[in-house]
Protein backbone atom coordinates (compact mmCIF):
# COMPACT_ATOMS: atom_id res chain seq x y z
CA UNK A 1 0.00 0.00 0.00
CA UNK A 2 1.36 3.32 -1.10
CA UNK A 3 -0.73 5.81 0.99
CA UNK A 4 -0.42 4.97 4.83
CA UNK A 5 -1.51 8.95 5.93
CA UNK A 6 -4.00 8.73 8.73
CA UNK A 7 -6.63 9.93 8.78
CA UNK A 8 -8.21 12.85 10.29
CA UNK A 9 -10.62 12.72 13.12
CA UNK A 10 -14.30 12.98 11.60
CA UNK A 11 -15.93 15.79 12.07
CA UNK A 12 -19.07 14.95 15.15
CA UNK A 13 -22.08 14.48 13.04
CA UNK A 14 -20.86 14.19 9.81
CA UNK A 15 -23.78 12.08 8.49
CA UNK A 16 -27.26 12.96 9.29
CA UNK A 17 -29.82 9.94 8.87
CA UNK A 18 -34.20 11.63 8.92
CA UNK A 19 -36.71 10.00 8.65
CA UNK A 20 -38.84 11.29 5.75
CA UNK A 21 -41.71 12.04 8.05
CA UNK A 22 -39.51 14.43 9.58
CA UNK A 23 -37.20 16.15 6.87
CA UNK A 24 -39.59 19.25 7.08
CA UNK A 25 -39.95 19.54 10.87
CA UNK A 26 -38.41 23.19 11.80
CA UNK A 27 -35.78 21.51 14.31
CA UNK A 28 -34.72 19.28 11.15
CA UNK A 29 -34.32 22.01 8.98
CA UNK A 30 -32.61 24.15 11.56
CA UNK A 31 -30.28 21.08 12.61
CA UNK A 32 -29.57 20.60 8.61
CA UNK A 33 -28.82 24.34 8.15
CA UNK A 34 -26.17 24.06 11.19
CA UNK A 35 -24.83 20.76 9.95
CA UNK A 36 -25.05 22.36 6.00
CA UNK A 37 -21.65 20.21 5.42
CA UNK A 38 -23.23 16.78 6.64
CA UNK A 39 -23.89 13.64 4.28
CA UNK A 40 -27.76 13.52 4.48
CA UNK A 41 -29.37 9.94 4.50
CA UNK A 42 -33.37 9.64 4.44
CA UNK A 43 -34.84 6.98 5.72
CA UNK A 44 -38.23 5.52 6.88
CA UNK A 45 -37.50 4.38 10.64
CA UNK A 46 -34.83 5.24 12.69
CA UNK A 47 -34.14 2.16 13.78
CA UNK A 48 -32.91 0.52 10.29
CA UNK A 49 -29.93 2.64 11.13
CA UNK A 50 -29.79 2.85 15.13
CA UNK A 51 -30.79 -1.48 15.92
CA UNK A 52 -28.68 -2.28 12.72
CA UNK A 53 -27.24 -5.79 14.01
CA UNK A 54 -22.61 -5.65 13.66
CA UNK A 55 -22.75 -2.46 14.90
CA UNK A 56 -19.73 -1.69 17.02
CA UNK A 57 -20.11 0.97 19.65
CA UNK A 58 -16.58 1.69 20.26
CA UNK A 59 -16.00 2.30 16.91
CA UNK A 60 -18.77 4.55 16.31
CA UNK A 61 -17.97 6.33 19.85
CA UNK A 62 -15.17 8.04 17.88
CA UNK A 63 -17.72 9.45 14.68
CA UNK A 64 -20.88 9.59 16.05
CA UNK A 65 -24.35 10.42 13.69
CA UNK A 66 -26.83 11.90 14.34
CA UNK A 67 -30.37 10.63 13.36
CA UNK A 68 -33.72 12.03 13.38
CA UNK A 69 -37.14 10.99 13.76
CA UNK A 70 -40.67 11.01 15.50
CA UNK A 71 -41.16 9.15 18.59
CA UNK A 72 -43.98 7.02 18.34
CA UNK A 73 -45.55 5.53 21.51
CA UNK A 74 -44.37 6.65 25.06
CA UNK A 75 -42.53 9.09 25.79
CA UNK A 76 -42.72 8.68 29.50
CA UNK A 77 -41.38 6.30 31.92
CA UNK A 78 -41.71 5.55 35.32
CA UNK A 79 -38.42 6.22 37.03
CA UNK A 80 -35.65 3.36 38.01
CA UNK A 81 -34.75 1.37 41.33
CA UNK A 82 -30.90 2.78 40.36
CA UNK A 83 -32.30 6.80 40.47
CA UNK A 84 -33.66 8.50 43.15
CA UNK A 85 -36.88 10.31 42.91
CA UNK A 86 -36.95 12.03 45.81
CA UNK A 87 -39.57 11.42 47.53
CA UNK A 88 -42.06 13.20 44.72
CA UNK A 89 -46.06 11.42 44.06
CA UNK A 90 -44.55 10.35 40.48
CA UNK A 91 -41.71 10.38 38.92
CA UNK A 92 -40.97 9.79 34.96
CA UNK A 93 -37.68 10.28 32.78
CA UNK A 94 -38.34 11.36 28.87
CA UNK A 95 -36.71 9.78 26.37
CA UNK A 96 -36.79 12.19 23.57
CA UNK A 97 -32.93 11.68 22.87
CA UNK A 98 -31.01 8.17 22.74
CA UNK A 99 -27.37 7.82 23.30
CA UNK A 100 -25.37 10.85 24.27
CA UNK A 101 -22.42 12.83 23.13
CA UNK A 102 -20.67 12.31 25.72
CA UNK A 103 -18.62 8.88 25.92
CA UNK A 104 -18.50 7.81 29.53
CA UNK A 105 -16.55 3.93 29.94
CA UNK A 106 -18.79 3.50 33.24
CA UNK A 107 -22.40 4.48 31.41
CA UNK A 108 -25.07 2.00 31.08
CA UNK A 109 -26.17 3.27 27.85
CA UNK A 110 -23.22 1.44 25.92
CA UNK A 111 -25.36 -1.82 27.58
CA UNK A 112 -28.37 -0.51 26.45
CA UNK A 113 -28.30 0.31 23.09
CA UNK A 114 -26.58 -1.36 20.29
CA UNK A 115 -25.05 2.15 18.66
CA UNK A 116 -23.54 4.95 19.79
CA UNK A 117 -24.94 7.39 17.80
CA UNK A 118 -27.71 9.53 18.92
CA UNK A 119 -31.01 9.49 18.41
CA UNK A 120 -32.87 12.94 18.31
CA UNK A 121 -36.97 12.96 18.45
CA UNK A 122 -37.95 16.09 17.01
CA UNK A 123 -41.66 16.10 17.86
CA UNK A 124 -40.90 17.12 21.95
CA UNK A 125 -44.69 18.70 21.53
CA UNK A 126 -45.73 14.87 21.95
CA UNK A 127 -44.31 14.65 24.91
CA UNK A 128 -46.00 17.14 26.72
CA UNK A 129 -49.40 15.79 25.64
CA UNK A 130 -48.89 12.48 27.02
CA UNK A 131 -47.55 14.23 30.34
CA UNK A 132 -50.63 16.98 30.65
CA UNK A 133 -52.94 14.22 32.22
CA UNK A 134 -50.60 13.43 35.22
CA UNK A 135 -49.87 17.24 36.07
CA UNK A 136 -52.86 16.81 38.71
CA UNK A 137 -50.27 15.39 41.27
CA UNK A 138 -47.24 16.48 42.09
CA UNK A 139 -44.68 15.11 39.40
CA UNK A 140 -40.99 14.53 38.47
CA UNK A 141 -39.65 14.60 35.34
CA UNK A 142 -36.03 13.44 34.62
CA UNK A 143 -35.28 15.40 30.94
CA UNK A 144 -31.76 14.38 30.84
CA UNK A 145 -31.90 10.50 31.72
CA UNK A 146 -30.85 8.59 28.93
CA UNK A 147 -28.90 11.18 27.60
CA UNK A 148 -27.18 14.39 28.40
CA UNK A 149 -29.79 16.89 27.22
CA UNK A 150 -27.58 20.48 27.98
CA UNK A 151 -25.01 18.93 26.37
CA UNK A 152 -26.66 19.25 22.88
CA UNK A 153 -28.63 21.95 23.67
CA UNK A 154 -27.57 23.95 21.07
CA UNK A 155 -28.59 22.00 19.03
CA UNK A 156 -31.93 20.78 20.28
CA UNK A 157 -33.07 23.51 22.17
CA UNK A 158 -35.30 20.61 24.25
CA UNK A 159 -34.30 22.31 27.55
CA UNK A 160 -35.32 25.85 26.65
CA UNK A 161 -38.98 24.27 25.75
CA UNK A 162 -39.15 21.93 28.85
CA UNK A 163 -38.95 25.37 30.79
CA UNK A 164 -41.39 27.07 28.92
CA UNK A 165 -43.70 23.98 29.32
CA UNK A 166 -42.52 23.47 33.45
CA UNK A 167 -43.57 27.54 33.49
CA UNK A 168 -46.98 26.66 33.07
CA UNK A 169 -47.86 23.52 35.43
CA UNK A 170 -46.97 24.12 39.26
CA UNK A 171 -46.99 20.40 40.13
CA UNK A 172 -44.21 20.03 37.33
CA UNK A 173 -40.67 19.79 38.88
CA UNK A 174 -37.78 19.01 36.62
CA UNK A 175 -34.47 17.43 37.12
CA UNK A 176 -32.01 18.19 34.90
CA UNK A 177 -29.08 16.30 34.95
CA UNK A 178 -25.60 17.16 33.10
CA UNK A 179 -21.69 16.75 32.59
CA UNK A 180 -22.07 19.99 30.35
CA UNK A 181 -20.60 23.60 31.03
CA UNK A 182 -22.79 24.64 28.08
CA UNK A 183 -25.29 26.74 30.39
CA UNK A 184 -25.85 29.35 27.25
CA UNK A 185 -29.46 28.91 27.13
CA UNK A 186 -30.25 29.49 30.81
CA UNK A 187 -29.21 32.94 30.69
CA UNK A 188 -32.19 34.67 29.29
CA UNK A 189 -34.32 32.53 30.74
CA UNK A 190 -35.79 33.22 34.50
CA UNK A 191 -35.04 30.46 37.14
CA UNK A 192 -37.95 28.14 38.09
CA UNK A 193 -37.62 27.44 41.26
CA UNK A 194 -39.42 23.83 40.91
CA UNK A 195 -36.38 22.91 38.26
CA UNK A 196 -33.55 21.82 39.78
CA UNK A 197 -30.12 21.29 37.46
CA UNK A 198 -27.60 18.44 38.78
CA UNK A 199 -24.42 18.25 37.79
CA UNK A 200 -22.16 14.96 38.11
CA UNK A 201 -19.39 15.77 39.41
CA UNK A 202 -16.04 14.04 39.02
CA UNK A 203 -11.71 14.20 40.39
CA UNK A 204 -10.21 15.20 37.04
CA UNK A 205 -7.76 11.99 37.25
CA UNK A 206 -11.60 9.99 36.61
CA UNK A 207 -12.70 12.55 34.08
CA UNK A 208 -9.27 11.87 32.23
CA UNK A 209 -9.57 8.61 32.55
CA UNK A 210 -13.08 7.41 32.27
CA UNK A 211 -15.73 10.16 31.05
CA UNK A 212 -14.14 10.71 27.44
CA UNK A 213 -15.23 14.22 25.66
CA UNK A 214 -17.03 15.77 28.55
CA UNK A 215 -15.99 19.37 29.81
CA UNK A 216 -13.40 19.25 32.76
CA UNK A 217 -14.23 19.69 36.29
CA UNK A 218 -12.87 23.06 36.19
CA UNK A 219 -15.18 23.96 33.47
CA UNK A 220 -18.24 22.02 35.21
CA UNK A 221 -17.81 23.80 38.43
CA UNK A 222 -17.45 27.16 36.74
CA UNK A 223 -21.36 26.52 35.18
CA UNK A 224 -22.15 25.31 38.30
CA UNK A 225 -21.20 28.68 40.32
CA UNK A 226 -22.88 30.34 36.97
CA UNK A 227 -26.21 28.92 37.31
CA UNK A 228 -26.35 29.56 41.30
CA UNK A 229 -25.36 33.39 40.53
CA UNK A 230 -28.12 33.26 38.07
CA UNK A 231 -30.81 31.81 40.46
CA UNK A 232 -31.16 28.30 39.46
CA UNK A 233 -31.76 25.55 41.72
CA UNK A 234 -28.70 23.37 42.09
CA UNK A 235 -28.00 19.72 43.25
CA UNK A 236 -24.15 18.28 42.95
CA UNK A 237 -24.04 14.45 42.54
CA UNK A 238 -21.14 12.31 43.11
CA UNK A 239 -22.13 9.62 41.39
CA UNK A 240 -20.95 7.22 39.80
CA UNK A 241 -17.87 6.78 42.54
CA UNK A 242 -15.50 4.76 40.63
CA UNK A 243 -13.53 3.12 43.29
CA UNK A 244 -9.94 3.16 42.41
CA UNK A 245 -6.30 2.57 44.06
CA UNK A 246 -6.88 6.62 44.61
CA UNK A 247 -10.33 7.01 45.56
CA UNK A 248 -9.37 7.97 49.37
CA UNK A 249 -7.16 11.06 48.24
CA UNK A 250 -8.81 11.97 44.78
CA UNK A 251 -12.44 11.77 46.15
CA UNK A 252 -12.09 13.90 49.31
CA UNK A 253 -9.95 16.08 47.52
CA UNK A 254 -12.99 16.80 45.02
CA UNK A 255 -15.35 17.72 47.56
CA UNK A 256 -12.74 20.22 49.47
CA UNK A 257 -12.24 21.58 45.39
CA UNK A 258 -16.31 21.71 45.14
CA UNK A 259 -16.88 23.58 48.37
CA UNK A 260 -13.23 26.28 47.93
CA UNK A 261 -15.62 27.45 44.49
CA UNK A 262 -19.22 26.54 45.59
CA UNK A 263 -20.77 27.89 48.52
CA UNK A 264 -22.63 24.69 50.26
CA UNK A 265 -25.12 27.10 51.40
CA UNK A 266 -26.30 27.60 47.73
CA UNK A 267 -26.67 23.95 46.79
CA UNK A 268 -30.02 21.68 47.19
CA UNK A 269 -28.47 18.53 47.44
CA UNK A 270 -25.40 16.38 47.19
CA UNK A 271 -26.05 13.07 45.89
CA UNK A 272 -23.15 10.83 46.58
CA UNK A 273 -23.10 7.05 45.05
CA UNK A 274 -20.60 4.12 43.97
CA UNK A 275 -21.04 2.70 40.58
CA UNK A 276 -23.57 -0.12 40.68
CA UNK A 277 -25.34 -0.95 37.49
CA UNK A 278 -27.90 -4.10 36.03
CA UNK A 279 -25.92 -7.17 35.36
CA UNK A 280 -27.43 -7.55 31.95
CA UNK A 281 -25.47 -4.24 31.00
CA UNK A 282 -22.45 -4.91 32.35
CA UNK A 283 -22.46 -8.43 30.31
CA UNK A 284 -22.92 -5.64 27.48
CA UNK A 285 -19.90 -3.81 28.88
CA UNK A 286 -17.63 -6.07 28.85
CA UNK A 287 -18.53 -7.65 25.46
CA UNK A 288 -17.25 -3.78 24.31
CA UNK A 289 -13.98 -4.09 26.09
CA UNK A 290 -13.25 -0.53 26.49
CA UNK A 291 -12.35 -0.16 30.02
CA UNK A 292 -11.29 -1.65 33.59
CA UNK A 293 -14.63 -0.35 34.92
CA UNK A 294 -16.69 -3.56 33.34
CA UNK A 295 -14.28 -6.23 35.12
CA UNK A 296 -14.06 -4.98 38.66
CA UNK A 297 -15.08 -8.05 40.36
CA UNK A 298 -18.54 -6.68 41.62
CA UNK A 299 -21.12 -8.28 43.46
CA UNK A 300 -24.11 -9.31 41.67
CA UNK A 301 -27.39 -9.59 43.78
CA UNK A 302 -31.30 -9.61 42.53
CA UNK A 303 -29.55 -8.53 38.94
CA UNK A 304 -27.73 -5.51 40.35
CA UNK A 305 -23.89 -5.30 40.30
CA UNK A 306 -22.25 -3.08 43.04
CA UNK A 307 -19.00 -3.11 44.90
CA UNK A 308 -19.01 -5.65 47.73
CA UNK A 309 -20.41 -4.42 51.22
CA UNK A 310 -17.22 -3.39 52.53
CA UNK A 311 -15.99 -0.69 49.84
CA UNK A 312 -19.41 0.73 49.32
CA UNK A 313 -19.69 1.34 52.81
CA UNK A 314 -15.96 2.45 52.91
CA UNK A 315 -16.88 4.78 50.11
CA UNK A 316 -19.84 5.97 51.74
CA UNK A 317 -18.34 7.06 54.85
CA UNK A 318 -15.23 8.48 53.55
CA UNK A 319 -17.88 10.88 51.35
CA UNK A 320 -19.93 11.74 53.95
CA UNK A 321 -16.95 12.37 56.56
CA UNK A 322 -15.75 14.68 54.30
CA UNK A 323 -19.00 16.50 52.94
CA UNK A 324 -20.35 16.78 56.30
CA UNK A 325 -17.73 18.99 56.96
CA UNK A 326 -19.61 21.95 54.76
CA UNK A 327 -23.66 20.08 54.48
CA UNK A 328 -25.61 19.21 57.33
CA UNK A 329 -26.50 15.82 56.55
CA UNK A 330 -30.30 16.19 55.46
CA UNK A 331 -28.82 17.91 52.62
CA UNK A 332 -27.05 14.92 51.96
CA UNK A 333 -28.27 12.09 49.67
CA UNK A 334 -26.97 8.59 49.30
CA UNK A 335 -27.44 5.27 47.11
CA UNK A 336 -26.68 2.32 48.98
CA UNK A 337 -27.97 -1.19 48.15
CA UNK A 338 -30.71 -1.53 50.56
CA UNK A 339 -29.59 -5.16 52.25
CA UNK B 1 -5.95 -9.02 5.70
CA UNK B 2 -7.87 -6.53 2.71
CA UNK B 3 -10.69 -8.47 1.48
CA UNK B 4 -11.33 -7.17 -2.00
CA UNK B 5 -14.87 -8.31 -3.69
CA UNK B 6 -15.42 -7.27 -7.70
CA UNK B 7 -18.02 -8.85 -10.12
CA UNK B 8 -15.93 -8.77 -13.21
CA UNK B 9 -12.50 -10.17 -14.38
CA UNK B 10 -11.95 -7.06 -15.86
CA UNK B 11 -12.01 -5.08 -13.08
CA UNK B 12 -10.37 -7.71 -10.88
CA UNK B 13 -7.04 -7.08 -13.17
CA UNK B 14 -5.67 -3.89 -12.99
CA UNK B 15 -5.78 -4.07 -9.31
CA UNK B 16 -4.05 -7.76 -9.39
CA UNK B 17 -1.43 -6.23 -11.47
CA UNK B 18 -1.25 -3.09 -8.70
CA UNK B 19 -0.95 -5.18 -5.29
CA UNK B 20 0.81 -8.26 -7.28
CA UNK B 21 -1.72 -10.47 -6.55
CA UNK B 22 -1.30 -14.60 -7.46
CA UNK B 23 -3.90 -17.00 -8.64
CA UNK B 24 -5.14 -19.03 -5.74
CA UNK B 25 -6.99 -22.27 -6.60
CA UNK B 26 -8.53 -23.27 -3.34
CA UNK B 27 -11.87 -22.58 -4.17
CA UNK B 28 -14.04 -22.83 -6.92
CA UNK B 29 -14.04 -18.83 -7.27
CA UNK B 30 -11.67 -16.53 -9.51
CA UNK B 31 -9.52 -15.66 -6.50
CA UNK B 32 -5.82 -13.91 -6.06
CA UNK B 33 -4.01 -13.28 -3.07
CA UNK B 34 -1.17 -11.76 -1.58
CA UNK B 35 0.28 -11.77 2.08
CA UNK B 36 -2.15 -9.46 3.30
CA UNK B 37 -4.92 -9.25 0.51
CA UNK B 38 -7.38 -11.53 -1.13
CA UNK B 39 -8.99 -10.64 -4.51
CA UNK B 40 -12.30 -12.24 -5.08
CA UNK B 41 -14.01 -12.16 -8.61
CA UNK B 42 -17.76 -13.28 -7.51
CA UNK B 43 -19.17 -12.85 -11.32
CA UNK B 44 -22.22 -10.42 -11.74
CA UNK B 45 -25.34 -10.13 -9.73
CA UNK B 46 -26.59 -10.77 -6.42
CA UNK B 47 -26.74 -14.71 -6.06
CA UNK B 48 -23.07 -14.73 -7.36
CA UNK B 49 -21.91 -12.59 -5.29
CA UNK B 50 -23.83 -14.04 -2.24
CA UNK B 51 -22.36 -17.37 -2.94
CA UNK B 52 -19.04 -16.86 -4.25
CA UNK B 53 -18.56 -14.36 -0.70
CA UNK B 54 -19.59 -16.22 1.74
CA UNK B 55 -17.99 -19.73 0.43
CA UNK B 56 -14.98 -17.16 0.70
CA UNK B 57 -15.36 -15.55 4.41
CA UNK B 58 -16.00 -19.48 5.55
CA UNK B 59 -13.42 -20.58 3.91
CA UNK B 60 -10.83 -17.82 5.64
CA UNK B 61 -12.78 -16.24 8.70
CA UNK B 62 -11.83 -12.46 8.94
CA UNK B 63 -10.74 -11.34 12.51
CA UNK B 64 -11.46 -7.77 13.98
CA UNK B 65 -8.72 -5.74 11.75
CA UNK B 66 -9.36 -6.89 8.74
CA UNK B 67 -11.34 -4.91 6.42
CA UNK B 68 -13.68 -5.60 2.92
CA UNK B 69 -14.06 -3.43 0.28
CA UNK B 70 -16.36 -3.91 -2.84
CA UNK B 71 -14.53 -2.23 -5.79
CA UNK B 72 -16.63 -1.87 -9.24
CA UNK B 73 -18.13 0.10 -11.61
CA UNK B 74 -21.83 1.23 -11.87
CA UNK B 75 -24.14 2.73 -13.92
CA UNK B 76 -25.35 6.19 -12.66
CA UNK B 77 -27.37 9.21 -13.61
CA UNK B 78 -26.32 12.25 -15.61
CA UNK B 79 -25.02 14.49 -12.73
CA UNK B 80 -22.76 12.19 -11.43
CA UNK B 81 -19.51 12.32 -13.87
CA UNK B 82 -18.37 9.03 -15.63
CA UNK B 83 -14.92 8.22 -14.11
CA UNK B 84 -15.95 9.32 -10.77
CA UNK B 85 -15.48 7.59 -7.54
CA UNK B 86 -18.08 7.29 -5.18
CA UNK B 87 -18.41 5.81 -1.15
CA UNK B 88 -21.67 4.19 -0.50
CA UNK B 89 -23.34 5.18 2.36
CA UNK B 90 -27.24 3.78 1.91
CA UNK B 91 -27.77 0.65 -0.37
CA UNK B 92 -31.21 0.17 -1.42
CA UNK B 93 -32.76 -3.05 -2.67
CA UNK B 94 -36.83 -3.28 -3.22
CA UNK B 95 -38.18 -2.41 0.26
CA UNK B 96 -34.71 -3.34 2.72
CA UNK B 97 -31.91 -0.60 2.75
CA UNK B 98 -28.28 -1.31 4.19
CA UNK B 99 -26.01 0.84 5.79
CA UNK B 100 -22.32 0.46 6.05
CA UNK B 101 -20.68 2.84 8.40
CA UNK B 102 -18.42 5.32 7.52
CA UNK B 103 -16.57 6.31 10.41
CA UNK B 104 -13.28 7.78 8.23
CA UNK B 105 -12.41 11.36 6.54
CA UNK B 106 -12.32 11.15 3.20
CA UNK B 107 -12.80 13.12 0.17
CA UNK B 108 -15.09 10.82 -1.80
CA UNK B 109 -18.23 11.56 -3.42
CA UNK B 110 -21.09 10.02 -0.90
CA UNK B 111 -24.24 8.64 -2.09
CA UNK B 112 -27.21 5.93 -1.75
CA UNK B 113 -26.86 3.56 -4.63
CA UNK B 114 -29.78 0.69 -5.94
CA UNK B 115 -28.83 -2.60 -6.18
CA UNK B 116 -30.76 -3.68 -9.18
CA UNK B 117 -30.88 -7.44 -11.40
CA UNK B 118 -30.22 -6.50 -14.87
CA UNK B 119 -28.21 -4.09 -16.49
CA UNK B 120 -29.96 -0.75 -16.67
CA UNK B 121 -30.82 1.29 -19.32
CA UNK B 122 -32.75 3.96 -17.54
CA UNK B 123 -31.34 6.19 -14.81
CA UNK B 124 -33.20 6.62 -11.52
CA UNK B 125 -32.68 8.31 -8.52
CA UNK B 126 -29.25 6.71 -7.66
CA UNK B 127 -26.22 4.93 -8.84
CA UNK B 128 -26.89 1.17 -9.87
CA UNK B 129 -24.91 -2.01 -9.47
CA UNK B 130 -25.81 -5.56 -9.19
CA UNK B 131 -24.13 -7.11 -6.39
CA UNK B 132 -23.72 -4.49 -3.49
CA UNK B 133 -26.59 -6.14 -1.08
CA UNK B 134 -25.79 -9.21 -1.83
CA UNK B 135 -22.39 -8.22 -0.65
CA UNK B 136 -23.78 -6.19 2.56
CA UNK B 137 -25.64 -9.28 3.43
CA UNK B 138 -22.90 -11.64 3.23
CA UNK B 139 -20.22 -10.27 5.25
CA UNK B 140 -21.96 -8.10 7.81
CA UNK B 141 -22.78 -11.65 9.02
CA UNK B 142 -18.45 -11.45 9.05
CA UNK B 143 -17.55 -7.97 9.79
CA UNK B 144 -18.98 -5.34 11.22
CA UNK B 145 -20.28 -2.46 9.52
CA UNK B 146 -17.27 -0.38 10.20
CA UNK B 147 -14.82 -3.26 8.62
CA UNK B 148 -16.54 -2.68 5.37
CA UNK B 149 -16.71 0.27 2.43
CA UNK B 150 -18.58 -0.60 -1.31
CA UNK B 151 -16.34 2.11 -4.02
CA UNK B 152 -17.93 2.46 -6.98
CA UNK B 153 -16.39 4.26 -10.04
CA UNK B 154 -19.39 5.44 -12.74
CA UNK B 155 -18.59 3.79 -15.88
CA UNK B 156 -22.10 4.95 -17.39
CA UNK B 157 -25.48 6.95 -18.29
CA UNK B 158 -27.28 3.95 -18.31
CA UNK B 159 -25.55 2.61 -21.45
CA UNK B 160 -24.24 -0.43 -20.37
CA UNK B 161 -24.13 -1.90 -24.01
CA UNK B 162 -21.20 0.96 -24.14
CA UNK B 163 -19.28 -0.37 -21.49
CA UNK B 164 -15.78 -2.13 -22.81
CA UNK B 165 -13.93 -4.85 -21.09
CA UNK B 166 -10.60 -2.07 -22.08
CA UNK B 167 -12.82 0.63 -20.55
CA UNK B 168 -13.83 -0.64 -17.21
CA UNK B 169 -9.85 -1.91 -16.56
CA UNK B 170 -8.86 1.44 -17.27
CA UNK B 171 -11.39 2.84 -14.80
CA UNK B 172 -10.12 0.82 -12.26
CA UNK B 173 -6.61 1.87 -12.93
CA UNK B 174 -6.85 5.24 -12.56
CA UNK B 175 -8.58 4.20 -9.08
CA UNK B 176 -5.80 2.31 -7.90
CA UNK B 177 -4.93 5.67 -5.22
CA UNK B 178 -8.30 5.83 -4.40
CA UNK B 179 -8.43 2.95 -3.60
CA UNK B 180 -4.82 2.94 -1.46
CA UNK B 181 -6.40 5.71 0.27
CA UNK B 182 -9.71 4.54 1.39
CA UNK B 183 -7.82 0.85 2.71
CA UNK B 184 -5.48 2.99 4.99
CA UNK B 185 -8.69 5.43 5.80
CA UNK B 186 -10.47 2.40 7.02
CA UNK B 187 -7.56 0.10 8.26
CA UNK B 188 -6.83 3.00 10.75
CA UNK B 189 -9.85 2.85 12.45
CA UNK B 190 -9.64 -0.97 13.39
CA UNK B 191 -8.96 -1.99 16.71
CA UNK B 192 -6.53 -4.62 18.25
CA UNK B 193 -7.85 -8.08 17.19
CA UNK B 194 -6.51 -9.88 20.23
CA UNK B 195 -6.44 -8.29 23.58
CA UNK B 196 -4.00 -10.85 24.98
CA UNK B 197 -0.93 -12.18 22.84
CA UNK B 198 -1.62 -15.62 21.57
CA UNK B 199 0.73 -17.44 24.26
CA UNK B 200 -1.03 -15.09 27.22
CA UNK B 201 -4.36 -16.79 25.41
CA UNK B 202 -2.99 -20.07 25.87
CA UNK B 203 -2.08 -19.39 29.83
CA UNK B 204 -5.01 -18.36 30.59
CA UNK B 205 -6.77 -20.64 28.80
CA UNK B 206 -4.71 -23.46 30.63
CA UNK B 207 -4.97 -22.22 33.72
CA UNK B 208 -8.96 -21.86 33.47
CA UNK B 209 -9.02 -25.46 32.63
CA UNK B 210 -8.31 -26.26 36.76
CA UNK B 211 -11.32 -23.92 37.45
CA UNK B 212 -15.33 -23.98 36.93
CA UNK B 213 -16.52 -22.06 34.49
CA UNK B 214 -17.62 -19.28 36.64
CA UNK B 215 -14.48 -19.58 38.40
CA UNK B 216 -12.60 -19.33 34.73
CA UNK B 217 -14.92 -16.30 33.78
CA UNK B 218 -14.14 -13.62 37.24
CA UNK B 219 -10.28 -15.50 36.43
CA UNK B 220 -10.83 -13.86 32.97
CA UNK B 221 -12.19 -10.42 34.27
CA UNK B 222 -9.77 -9.76 37.02
CA UNK B 223 -7.18 -10.79 34.18
CA UNK B 224 -8.54 -8.05 31.79
CA UNK B 225 -9.15 -5.59 34.99
CA UNK B 226 -5.64 -5.93 35.86
CA UNK B 227 -4.53 -6.23 32.11
CA UNK B 228 -6.08 -2.46 31.39
CA UNK B 229 -4.88 -1.27 34.50
CA UNK B 230 -1.37 -2.17 33.61
CA UNK B 231 -0.57 -1.80 29.96
CA UNK B 232 1.53 -4.74 28.72
CA UNK B 233 1.89 -6.23 31.67
CA UNK B 234 0.79 -9.85 32.38
CA UNK B 235 1.08 -11.39 35.19
CA UNK B 236 2.31 -14.91 36.07
CA UNK B 237 0.13 -17.68 36.59
CA UNK B 238 2.48 -20.70 37.60
CA UNK B 239 0.84 -20.78 41.22
CA UNK B 240 0.46 -24.75 42.18
CA UNK B 241 -3.18 -25.44 42.06
CA UNK B 242 -4.13 -27.40 45.23
CA UNK B 243 -6.77 -30.61 44.01
CA UNK B 244 -8.78 -29.58 47.02
CA UNK B 245 -11.75 -27.78 45.91
CA UNK B 246 -11.99 -25.39 48.87
CA UNK B 247 -8.26 -24.50 48.51
CA UNK B 248 -8.61 -23.93 45.00
CA UNK B 249 -11.32 -21.23 45.56
CA UNK B 250 -9.29 -19.76 48.07
CA UNK B 251 -6.66 -19.38 45.87
CA UNK B 252 -8.94 -17.58 43.21
CA UNK B 253 -10.22 -15.48 45.16
CA UNK B 254 -6.49 -14.32 46.72
CA UNK B 255 -5.45 -14.30 43.34
CA UNK B 256 -8.49 -11.91 42.36
CA UNK B 257 -8.07 -10.05 45.22
CA UNK B 258 -4.00 -9.29 43.99
CA UNK B 259 -5.54 -8.84 40.28
CA UNK B 260 -7.94 -5.86 41.11
CA UNK B 261 -6.07 -4.20 43.71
Amino acid sequence: MKNSSQPSPPKLFSHLYIERDVLDHPQSQMIRRKFADSQVILIDHYKEVFNRPSQSFAAQSHSKKLILARKEGKFLHEGSQYSDGFGHEQFFYASSVKGCLYDCDYCYLQGLYPSANTVLFVNLEDVFEQLRPYLGKVTLVATSYDTDTLAIESLTHQTSMWLDFADQYENLYLEIRTKSANIKSLRSIFPNPRVTLAWTLSPQEIVDRYEHATPSLEKRLGAVAEAITLGWKVRLCIDPVIYTEKFAILYPELIEQIFRTIDPEAIEHLTLGSFRMSQSHLRSLKKLRRSDVAFYPYIVRDEMATYPEAIETHILETLLAKATQYLPKERIRTWQRQS
Amino acid sequence: MIYLITALDAEARPLCEYYRLKRDTSLPYTLYRSEEMVLLVSGMGRTNALMALSALLGWRIPEDKDILINIGICGAPLEYRIGEALLIHQILDGDRRYYPDILYSHLLRETSMRCVDTPQSLCGDYPVDMESSAIFQAASRFFKLHQMAFLKIVSDHCTPELVTKEGVMELLRSHVDTLDTLISRLRAIQKESSFFSADERDTIDVFKTRFTKSQGDALEDALTYFRFRNKGKFPPLNLLIPNSKRERSLLLEELIATLTA
